[in-house]
């Protein structure tokens, strides 16, 4: 859903019991809930699920179980346990739906966690994903908010991953040519929450649904804070754009645009491509940390060979929430 | 006579791929309806990237998109058998540059003669309608090449200049393009099917 439809519901709900145990629920929305067990432990609790983003049964599981453990990881927490949660049609055959399972399962074990159980249900179209349990120090957890004026920004993966798949969906594309965009979704956020913690990160989420303004925004509180982001600092998976100018939006980058009329400042020389692929929602992105400029290399050096990041904006003061891109 | 392809109701990507459809079969004109802004933005863009004219007009929350191949005939059929090749009405030449020298041999006296080339291009009347740029023929359009200003020109005088995106992955050149717009083996392809005259250096 939309960020606007899902505002609309969540008003209509009763206001949340109110628990001290409760750091993080439903009226401080963040990237997973926590609930704090003693003072040196808090449960972080999430869910996700989705339809097939990519033919291969197993690399589909993959993909979901990293983008459901990502949320965990956005908190700074380390995952426990995991339950699938399974929507599938039996005329699919049950060996497609094991691979799927052993897709999400080697992702859950690669994460150092474990896959308790599940629950499945007969549908018309396959869906697959985890509630994730993970734990956190109460000190030392990520939330969205705590950005300050000067902080840097980082991402640490590329962005395209709604653009491609509409791509191959409409087979302008082969999975063979997706090839590193798939590994990217794939891969876990684990290295860079280990290195945001290390560096004493202000802010931490991750890039999915709402697309990289669509976080970038709930970074911002309401007012004294706003971001630039520079364009040609933006890592993107091979053949996004080209796939962009060809008219490859899915429907969520638009529903993402809406949200942010009027937030969003763009230099004027940007095209609508280059603007359409910053709202494209993605599938297990990567994390977006704040940080102050002097931590960064500590940011690096915490960071394992070959794990990309990209420093794309900065923070600053301004009474009103906003993102600047410029070119 | 004119296509009508009816793609209201139909999730993304579905109406860009039935415009493509339409397109292959060889419409110079078809009419679009979404009813959708997605859809909309979708298929205006596609058909640009194709290029066609796009023309849209709403009503009643349903958009009529009126799409033409630049250059096309006013009044044409559209081919009922997919095999069937288009054949637009104006001269279409393509000129494809398929590495960065002129020739073979002396690979030096091959880039000199390569610029030359696109020099007298640039000035010449007889401008081709696109130019195509493939494996190291991508080269001449990135950061840094001597024949960016000759290709800027070409460009500024309408010639559509097409790079491949395949080939500047490759050479990992994919963000330094500096003339021409980033293309695919699709439009590649189509380019060189359409076209009245080729002429590959």
């Amino acid at each position: 859903m939309g960020p606007e439809d899902l505002r609309k519901v969540l008003r209509l709900l009763p206001p949340g019991e109110l628990r001290e145990e409760i750091l993080v629920g439903l009226d401080t929305p963040d990237d997973a809930a926590v609930y704090r067990l003693d003072g040196e432990r808090a449960l972080v609790h999430t869910l996700d699920f989705f339809t097939p983003i990519v033919d291969d049964p197993y690399r589909f599981g993959r993909i979901a179980a990293a983008n459901a453990l990502s949320d965990i990881y956005a908190m700074g927490g380390t995952p426990l346990s995991a339950m699938n949660i399974v929507c599938f049609p039996c005329s699919l055959g049950m060996d497609m739906l094991a691979e799927i399972l052993r897709g999400g399962h080697d992702a859950v074990h690669e994460a150092g966690a474990v896959v308790l159980g599940g629950h499945t249900v007969d549908d018309d179209e396959p869906k697959y994903g985890l509630a994730v349990t993970g734990m956190v120090h109460p000190g030392r957890m990520l939330t969205r908010k705590g950005a300050r004026p000067g902080d840097a920004l980082v991402l640490t993966k590329p962005l395209g991953t709604g653009i491609l798949a509409t791509a191959l969906k409409a087979g302008f594309l082969s999975e063979e040519e997706m090839e590193e965009t798939v590994e990217g979704m794939a891969a876990l956020n684990r290295e860079a929450s280990l290195a945001a913690l290390a560096a004493g990160a202000r802010a931490c989420t991750d890039v999915t649904g709402f697309g990289l303004l669509g976080h970038l925004f709930e970074m911002l509180p309401e007012q004294g804070l706003a971001c630039e982001i520079s364009i040609s600092s933006i890592p993107l998976y091979p053949r996004t754009q080209e796939m962009a100018a060809m008219g490859m939006i899915p429907a969520g980058a638009h529903r993402n645009r809406d949200f942010l009329a009027g937030r969003v400042e763009f230099d004027v020389s940007m095209g609508e491509v280059d603007r359409d692929i910053l709202y494209d929602p993605q599938t297990s992105g990567g994390l977006l940390v704040a940080l102050p400029p002097d931590k960064l290399e500590e940011f690096r050096a915490s960071l394992p060979e070959g794990q990309r990041w990209f420093r794309i904006g900065e923070f600053f003061a301004r009474s009103s929430p906003i993102i600047k891109i410029s070119a | 006579m004119e296509e009508v392809v009816d793609a209201r109701g139909l999730p993304c990507p579905t109406p860009v791929v039935k415009t493509r459809e339409a397109l292959q079969r060889g419409c110079q004109r078809l009419e679009v309806l979404v009813d959708n802004p997605t859809a909309r933005d979708n298929v205006t863009r596609f058909a640009a990237s194709q290029g066609c004219s796009v023309e849209v007009s709403e009503e009643d929350g349903m958009f009529h998109l009126y799409i033409m191949r630049e250059g096309g005939p006013e009044e044409a059929a559209c081919a009922t058998a997919t095999a069937e090749s288009p054949s637009p009405s104006g001269e279409k030449r393509v000129v494809v540059l398929s590495s960065d020298v002129m020739g073979r041999g002396e690979e030096e006296l091959g880039r000199i003669l390569m610029k030359a080339f696109l020099n007298t291009l640039a000035e010449s009347e007889r401008r081709p309608w696109r130019l195509v740029l493939f494996n190291r023929g991508v080269l001449l359009a990135v950061e840094g090449a001597d024949t960016l200003p000759a290709l800027k020109e070409l460009a500024s005088r309408g010639v559509e200049v097409l790079v491949c995106g395949t080939c500047l992955d490759y050479f990992g050149a994919k963000d330094k393009v500096a003339a021409g717009t980033v293309s695919n083996m699709f439009e590649i392809l189509e380019t060189m099917l359409v076209a009245s005259n080729s002429v590959t250096v």
